[in-house]
């Protein structure tokens, strides 16, 4: 193949990276084991070896955000917002995050969570839409939000304004959990792919500042499940007073 | 450990493909990228694919049971300072190491051609999730409601909002979500699995969680107050 291949680019910044990142965590943990903990040598060992898992997985991962999800969210968005139909990324906005939550296996962990803290009142496969629908809604409106141009302030603002109305009104085991949640759709899909997507299309629209319109995607989605939740948690509360 | 490693490579690719295969239609057919973009692009994902699985398997088989280790060793010195010492550090520590803040902060100094660097920006998102995370621990200490401490936060939340420079208002709501990465969550259950033991008697269900959620308030703060102060 003559194509280039840009898979290597950076690396080494890549690895030194990553091990930078995990150094303070061991020597936390060394210090620990040789003051208090004194865990026996070979355990210790096997210890290090998952870390040093945990490096490689880290390199590879920044690595393969860096070469595939950045670039590719970059030439869509400014595709769309270069042929001036940058209105589609709104529905396409929607549809991701709606199927990037329903395949996330921590979703379904929390739907089993929340069905159980109702005593089975609330099914896991509610839970389930709910939070996929919710995390739509929040990307859709974050591609709005550059596509359109409205800031971000008063729609963060209202956001939380109503997790805090609804975190009084809703059933308190669902407000641990409601809060928790938050990080359930922000995992690394989230984070890398749609994140240079909002910002490759506020790149590429005239009269858009990157800095401040490409980023606040992460907020959002990080609310929806929280939200959610705590509308969940009303729905409990209201079945449970009828049915006593 | 094999099992456990089919087990954690089938939910990465089962969380991964949906969007990746997304991309990559949209990619060949709308953007009529070159061919060796798309190779590039397939060989990034399944770097990405096998890096989140390696990662996730050395957590579980490294930082988490140090994490439990250390939580778990905590009751025997019976000192409530020691644990919020503990709690401040572990907060502190894991995010330094959270791919996903590592991702944000680059993205940041990248778009800005780094007029907000990536350094301060880790620094002040760790130390947040530290502070919050000691909070939390207190909280559980002194018994203030855990929906006391969301309302409290939050107000805070939108009134610093009020006074954070444009640049930074984004980035801090961001870096509130980021710090719930696949290595800050169970590495922050660790202790709180540990704690829970030392202060046993405390309704375990509503005290125990939240942790997660309080640890998210930090980063926002820790990033508008670096806005406001810089």
């Amino acid at each position: 193949m003559i194509a280039e291949l840009v898979i290597f680019n950076g690396i080494a910044a890549v690895i030194q990276d990553a091990v930078i990142a995990l150094i303070p965590l061991s020597i936390f943990f060394i210090l620990f084991q040789v003051t208090y903990l004194k865990l026996p040598m070979g355990h210790v060992i096997n210890l290090f070896k998952g870390i040093f898992l945990t490096l490689i997985g880290m390199i590879l991962f920044l690595q393969g955000v860096h070469i595939a999800f950045i670039p590719a969210g970059d030439a869509i968005g400014s595709f769309f917002s270069a042929i001036g139909k940058a209105w589609i990324l709104i529905p396409f906005g929607f549809f991701l995050g709606m199927l990037a939550t329903y395949a996330e296996p921590a979703v379904r962990i929390l739907s089993a969570q929340v069905e159980q803290s109702s005593s089975g009142f609330i099914k896991g496969t509610l839970i389930l839409y709910t939070l996929s629908i919710g995390v739509g809604i929040a990307v859709a409106l974050g591609m709005a939000r550059i596509v359109i141009g409205f800031p971000f302030l008063p729609l963060i603002i209202i956001g939380y304004a109503i997790a805090i109305i609804l975190l009084w009104l809703s059933d308190r085991d669902f407000v641990a959990i409601a809060f928790d949640s938050g990080g359930v759709a922000t995992g690394p899909m989230a984070v890398t792919f749609l994140m240079a997507l909002a910002i490759g299309v506020a790149a590429g629209i005239e009269g858009r500042d990157p800095i401040i319109d490409g980023f606040g995607l992460i907020a959002l989605i990080a609310l929806a499940p929280i939200l959610s939740i705590l509308v969940l948690g009303i729905y409990f509360r209201i079945k449970k007073v009828k049915s006593s | 450990m094999l099992s456990e490693g089919r087990e954690t490579l089938k939910e990465v690719i089962q969380a991964v493909a949906p969007i990746a295969l997304i991309v990559l239609i949209v990619l060949a057919v709308l953007t009529s990228s070159p061919v060796s973009d798309l190779v590039n692009y397939a060989l990034g994902v399944i770097m990405l694919t096998a890096g989140i699985t390696l990662f996730l398997i050395g957590v579980n088989n490294g930082l988490l049971p140090m994490g439990e280790a250390i939580g778990s060793d905590l009751p025997k010195h019976g000192s409530i300072y020691l644990v919020i010492c503990i709690a401040f550090f572990f907060g502190f520590l894991a995010t330094v190491a959270e791919p996903d803040v590592r991702v944000l902060t680059n993205m940041v100094e990248i778009v800005s051609n780094g007029g907000i660097a990536r350094d301060p920006m880790i620094l002040s998102i760790a130390a947040g999730v530290g502070i919050f995370v000691a909070l939390a621990m207190l909280r559980i200490v002194v018994g203030v409601p855990i929906t006391w401490l969301f309302t409290g936060g939050y107000l805070l939340v939108i009134i610093l909002a009020l006074f954070t420079p444009a640049d930074y208002l984004q980035i801090a709501y961001d870096a509130g979500g980021v710090t719930t990465g696949p290595l800050t969550v169970p590495f922050i259950l660790a202790l709180g699995i540990g704690l829970s033991s030392v202060l046993a008697g405390r309704s375990a269900l509503t005290d125990g969680f939240g942790l997660i959620g309080l640890a998210s308030i930090g980063p926002i703060i820790g990033i508008m107050l670096l806005g406001i102060l810089v």
